[in-house]
């Protein structure tokens, strides 16, 4: 591959640079002043609308100036790594992680926000997954229960899929667990706010344990004594699942 | 026996629906970005599936990044080749720019420097590129709105890389049009010393004159007359190709875009040899 010379690939570098810091670089030469700031506001403009898109919610509660810094600082320090920009976002939600930016900025909450909000966007676009083959009878308790296979199983430290970011968020930490599909027919994603309980059933319904093992182990787990309870409100979990079209079956 | 229709449309999120069931628009093609569909799913996929399935597709790339200091990004090219052969895309085109630089994606075209050097690299990375989709890559003239350490004029720089690299042109005359205004130079002129022998592609496009002396490609307006009357001088000067509209932004109702396309069709049909295809 010929080599480009090293006074060429600099020019490249100092341009690049000033579009991503949108300092008014130095040694750049034979260009015309008056127009370069435009390359910095147009590579600029794009990665903040791909991310504000992405995140509304945080966007809108965020501070104006602390989000604008937040992105600046981002498209600045960090090197965008995906071809695909609309996947970028992800790497914001990276950078914040890395950066520890929800303890600096003191919204503990932010990382789940964030999270909460690229999964939707994740789980909307993702690659199509093949379902499996299903037949309409059989048994909850006995049979393999086939799932819609294009969803996500999230456990959040706060409940941002249900509370504001305004309304007391932070004297709400704790334990939430989330189940977001897109249904088959229209693309659509749903949510659906789990208990632990749900959550630990749905999680080995998961792995194609059969519905009465896994009420056994949670038996023990979970130390309910009562069965019948157990099991009927297990059956009611897999009813509701199948009105919203998440269980889809039986696996043939 | 129907007249062929040389026009297509750029294919948008924002009118995807409607542009599949439409009964006004109706372009010969459509054209998309394969960075903006490669590895999506869901409702898009769908809506995507339902275009090729009505229209021809031709992709125009984003994020090759042809004039980048960096090693090509084979992967993705890769990627690339797999969406065009599901699509059964015979144009791939790309823009001369560049959009990573130093590991790191920009997500917008940057002028590359008019240099021989950089020809060069350019010519060796556009021919890794084509061994690898086993289809000649077609090059877009891009609008730039300051040269970068040139040290050959634009028209130089392009013909040195199409010619050596064998690679094909995307004649993007809108493009031609905003940089003869921002720079000062005749359109007809810089036309006749491009490589229009090589030109694969055509596009039309809107633009935004920000002041007395800078035309930002935005996209996101109507082509002006001028540019129309451009393109009739340029279509003049080329084989007949497939000719595209690109509309990104302020999107109008779709009897204006077919207004547009409307347009471009006539002027073709003017100018080349009316073919006929087999009904």
């Amino acid at each position: 591959m010929p080599q480009l010379k090293k006074e060429t690939h600099t020019q490249q570098s100092i341009l690049a640079d000033y579009c991503r810091n949108g300092i008014f670089p130095e040694g750049l030469l034979d260009i015309n002043k008056d127009n370069l700031h435009n390359y910095r506001r147009l590579c600029y403009n794009i990665a903040v609308d791909v991310i504000e898109t992405a995140y509304p919610i945080a966007f809108s509660f965020l501070p104006e100036e602390t989000w604008n810094k937040l992105l600046s600082e981002f498209y600045s320090e960090h090197k965008c790594q995906t071809p695909q920009v609309w996947r970028m976002p992800l790497e914001f939600y990276d950078y914040c992680l890395q950066k520890n930016i929800c303890e600096i900025l003191n919204f503990p909450f932010l990382n789940d926000l964030l999270y909460f909000e690229w999964l939707e966007l994740d789980v909307h676009t993702m690659e199509d997954i093949q379902y499996p083959k299903t037949k309409a009878e059989g048994d909850w308790l006995n049979d393999k229960i086939a799932l819609n296979p294009e969803h996500k199983l999230i456990r959040l430290s706060y409940p941002v899929h249900t509370t504001a970011p305004t309304e007391g968020l932070l004297e709400k930490k704790g334990d939430y667990f989330l189940l977001i599909y897109r249904e088959k027919d229209t693309g659509n994603v749903q949510f659906v706010d789990l208990s632990m309980f749900y959550t630990y059933i749905l999680e080995n319904l998961m792995n194609g344990v059969l519905l009465k093992d896994i009420l056994v182990e949670a038996n023990s787990i979970f130390q309910i004594n009562d069965i019948k309870l157990l099991k009927d409100r297990s059956l009611e979990f897999i009813e509701d699942l199948k009105r919203r079209n998440f269980v889809i079956g039986f696996t043939a | 026996m129907s007249e062929k229709k040389y026009t297509g449309i750029g294919f948008r999120k924002d009118f995807a629906e409607e542009l599949i069931d439409s009964e006004v628009l109706k372009p010969s093609f459509i054209e998309l970005a394969p960075e903006n569909w490669i590895g999506m799913g869901g409702y898009w996929k769908k809506q995507l599936d339902k275009a090729a399935e009505k229209y021809p597709v031709t992709c125009h790339g984003l994020s090759l990044s042809i004039g980048s200091p960096d090693a090509l990004d084979v992967p993705f090219v890769k990627q690339v080749k797999k969406f065009l052969d599901q699509y059964k895309v015979k144009v791939y085109s790309e823009h001369l720019s560049y959009s990573k630089c130093d590991n790191a994606h920009l997500y917008d075209l940057l002028p590359i420097p008019f240099r021989m050097d950089a020809v060069k690299h350019i010519v060796a990375r556009i021919k890794q590129v084509q061994d690898i989709l086993e289809q000649p890559l077609v090059l877009e003239n891009v609008s730039y709105y300051t040269p970068v350490a040139a040290e050959m004029t634009e028209h130089e720089f392009i013909s040195a890389i199409v010619n050596e690299s064998g690679c094909n042109m995307l004649l993007d005359v809108n493009n031609v049009y905003v940089n003869a205004f921002n720079h000062k130079y005749d359109a007809k002129n810089f036309l006749s010393k491009l490589p229009l022998n090589k030109v694969a592609y055509i596009h039309m496009a809107g633009h935004e004159q920000v002041s007395d002396t800078l035309i930002i490609d935005t996209h996101g307006q109507a082509v002006i007359d001028p540019v129309f009357e451009l393109f009739e001088h340029a279509i003049g000067l080329v084989k007949p190709v497939p000719v595209l509209l690109e509309r990104d932004f302020n999107i109008p109702e779709l009897e204006e875009l077919q207004g547009e396309l409307s347009r471009m069709d006539s002027i073709i049909s003017k100018i080349w040899k009316t073919e006929h295809a087999a009904a």
